[in-house]
């Protein structure tokens, strides 16, 4: 395990070099010494305006990735599922469909309130979904996955219905579902940051408990470990976290999905190194996967949800193809 | 040429149960179980009863005594909108979509051996609109929106037959992967959703949910001609079905080729789901739930290929009468209703499964 320590530092750099090429990439490109010295002692020069402009997506992209790796992470270890992911178990349809009811009934849901509506969703979804895939023999993938089709396929008709009959709701919500780093206020940052630090707080509580409970449920008893109180933590973690997450940037897919499957093939399913390793490269794929938007679309931009959805995707396969007569 | 015969007549000892059997010429014959006649006839006239609850309700509504004379010749301008414009496509479009959906859920769920595989499931869907968006909004004029929602449909069937890695034969594995495809082709459609305007946008989320409103005579043919061509192939596949459901091995030693039929099987199913998406945007959990619910009437295990086409036809007739008469003022998309019911309905159905300890 000792030969995982330095991997932390390494993980560190690719995230140093991935939040780097986010300042430095775009329309314009910034040379990676000039982002250094703007960073250091900011100018008034046009490279540094852009520098500037350039950190509040940065941060958002660092903050919300470290937030959905994380979550994904503790889905994963809760329903001993390898397809745990905000997306597929139905979490970002859940906070979607209470920030639409916000918009359109109580138009409420820019600012602060939208953590508040998204979090609420969340939970039930994460709940509803993990009541109806599993049941007395316990969640396999399939069953899990089925249920967060069910659950999203009868919110997005309830989405679907209000954004339809509420104009204003729809004009909205069709660019914030579409999750983009770009063009979120930056003053988002400062009212999500509480619910994340209370997330990734509760995470650090939980690597020994997620180790005992892959063992299933009866060998984590007998360990000593609190299934219950776990599971509630965990789900309240994760919610946290990935609400937290969808308020501020929209809903963003596989992140949450494809870092654990990533960290797991060097850490082993160790909680206590895969969580600091999903922390570090999580945003570090999210902040690429932006950059690369920037890149293939130049010189306008791809939502960085697109750019997810389709790097993600091939991820799933091959999680897929990984689980042998499971499925 | 067709007709009911006994099968039974000439054998020296009788079976205990003589079967009816339906012939059309030497390759078709399909044995009639009692039961699912008596259901076929009842779901044939809930057809009938909802049809012309369609025509006739409402302040549009041509008056019950008036219709039969109507639809031979229309009193007046009124009845002639409501008939040929307004309520008439939409009706025969809602009936052909519904028997195609029902149909290709019932191949779809014999072929995978699985009550839960259908092609919502595994992300024709949104495939389909995923093509349409990108025919009608990004690329306009290129090609016309039914072959986008083709062209989007295959691609996504493809990705599904290539991401298992077995092919069609893995249900779980297809269900995991489709859900996959699925994510990605919403993806794509939100995106589209930001780079149109407003009112295009909002044309599109009223498509991408399956809408029966304004439907045209065009529309009635795009599902029609292939109802009309698929339906029969479906029938004539299915007594090869049937064998495969029984399992691989068994259907080659019998003759049913068992991986050639499947595919041609899903092909049919592809083609057919395909049409209805082309005429009315995709409707979900129709396919899901028609052969469940036709299963159900006729407790029958097989393919059930006209009970659940049907079915489907008396689910989307059903959904679009409610929808036309609902209360509230609004005309929401048929697509809706039938993904919330349907949605509940699958919830029930995995629910089951996990009791039976099949999923």
């Amino acid at each position: 395990m000792a030969r995982l320590a330095p991997g932390l530092a390494l993980a560190a750099f690719v995230l140093a070099v991935a939040a780097l090429l986010s300042i430095a990439v775009g329309t314009r490109f910034v040379p990676p010494e000039t982002v250094w010295n703007a960073l250091i002692d900011p100018g008034s020069s046009f490279d540094d305006t852009v520098v500037q402009s350039r950190i509040p997506r940065t941060v958002l992209g660092l903050l919300c990735g470290s937030a959905l790796a994380v979550s994904g992470v503790i889905m994963q270890g809760l329903t001993r599922n390898p397809l745990g992911d905000p997306g597929l178990l139905g979490i970002n349809v859940g906070a979607a469909a209470t920030i639409v009811t916000g918009l359109a009934f109580f138009g409420v849901g820019t600012g602060q309130e939208r953590v508040w509506l998204a979090l609420p969703g969340a939970l039930v979804a994460v709940v509803a979904v993990y009541a109806l895939g599993s049941g007395r023999r316990g969640a396999t993938p399939v069953k899990l996955v089925l249920a967060g089709a069910v659950i999203t396929a009868i919110l997005s008709a309830y989405i679907q219905a209000v954004t339809l009959t509420h104009p204003d709701a729809f004009e909205s919500y069709r660019f914030w579902v579409l999750g983009s780093l770009a063009g979120r206020d930056p003053a988002l940052i400062g009212q999500v940051l509480p619910y994340l630090i209370a997330g990734f707080v509760l995470a650090l509580f939980l690597p020994g408990s997620l180790n005992a409970l892959a063992l299933g449920d009866d060998t984590a008893t007998a360990l000593g470990a609190k299934v219950g109180r776990t599971r509630v933590l965990g789900a309240l973690a994760a919610a946290l976290l990935c609400a937290g997450s969808t308020a501020a940037v929209g809903p963003i897919a596989f992140i949450g999905l494809a870092v654990p499957h990533i960290v797991r093939t060097f850490t082993g399913d160790d909680h206590r190194w895969l969580l600091p390793y999903s922390a570090l490269l999580g945003p570090a794929l999210l902040l690429l996967a932006d950059v690369l938007g920037r890149i293939v679309a130049s010189p306008q931009e791809l939502e960085v949800g697109v750019v997810t959805a389709f790097l993600g995707a091939p991820v799933l396969l091959m999680a897929v193809r990984r689980m042998r007569g499971r499925a | 040429m067709t007709a009911v015969e006994n099968r039974a007549g000439s054998t020296t000892v009788a079976p205990p149960r003589a079967r009816p059997v339906l012939r059309a010429g030497h390759w078709l014959s399909i044995p009639v179980r009692r039961r699912s006649l008596v259901i076929g006839a009842s779901l044939a006239l809930a057809l009938l009863v909802l049809s012309v609850l369609t025509l006739t309700l409402g302040s549009l509504g041509i008056p019950l005594w008036q219709l039969p004379s109507a639809l031979v010749s229309p009193p007046d301008a009124r009845a002639s909108f409501v008939l040929t414009i307004l309520r008439g496509p939409r009706l025969v479009t809602a009936l052909g979509t519904g028997a195609a959906l029902g149909v290709a859920g019932a191949l779809f769920q014999t072929v995978t051996r699985n009550p839960l595989g259908s092609p919502d499931v595994i992300g024709l869907g949104s495939g389909a609109s995923a093509g349409a968006a990108a025919f009608t909004l990004l690329l306009p004029g290129i090609l016309p929106t039914p072959v986008g929602a083709l062209i989007g449909a295959l691609s996504a069937m493809a990705l599904v037959w290539i991401g298992t890695g077995r092919g069609f034969s893995s249900p779980g594995r297809m269900i995991l992967v489709g859900i996959g495809v699925s994510a990605m082709a919403v993806a794509f459609i939100q995106f589209v959703m930001t780079r149109v305007g407003q009112q295009q946008a909002t044309t599109l989320a009223a498509y991408i949910n399956g809408t029966l409103a304004d439907r045209q005579w065009s529309d009635v043919a795009t599902v029609g001609i292939p109802v009309l061509v698929l339906v029969p192939c479906a029938l004539v596949l299915g007594r090869r079905l049937d064998l495969i459901e029984m399992g691989d091995e068994l259907a080659d030693s019998l003759g049913a080729r068992s991986n050639p039929t499947r595919t041609l099987v899903i092909l049919t199913a592809i083609g057919l789901a395909t049409a209805s998406v082309a005429a009315a945007g995709p409707i979900s959990f129709v396919a899901l739930t028609a052969p469940q619910v036709a299963r159900r009437l006729a407790r029958a295990p097989g393919a059930g290929i006209l009970l659940s086409g049907l079915m489907g036809a008396v689910i989307m007739t059903f959904a679009d009468l409610l929808v036309q008469q609902s209360p509230f003022g609004v005309q929401l998309p048929v697509g809706l209703l039938t993904a919330v019911v349907g949605g509940v309905y699958l919830g029930y159905l995995l629910v089951r499964e996990w009791k039976k300890g099949t999923v």
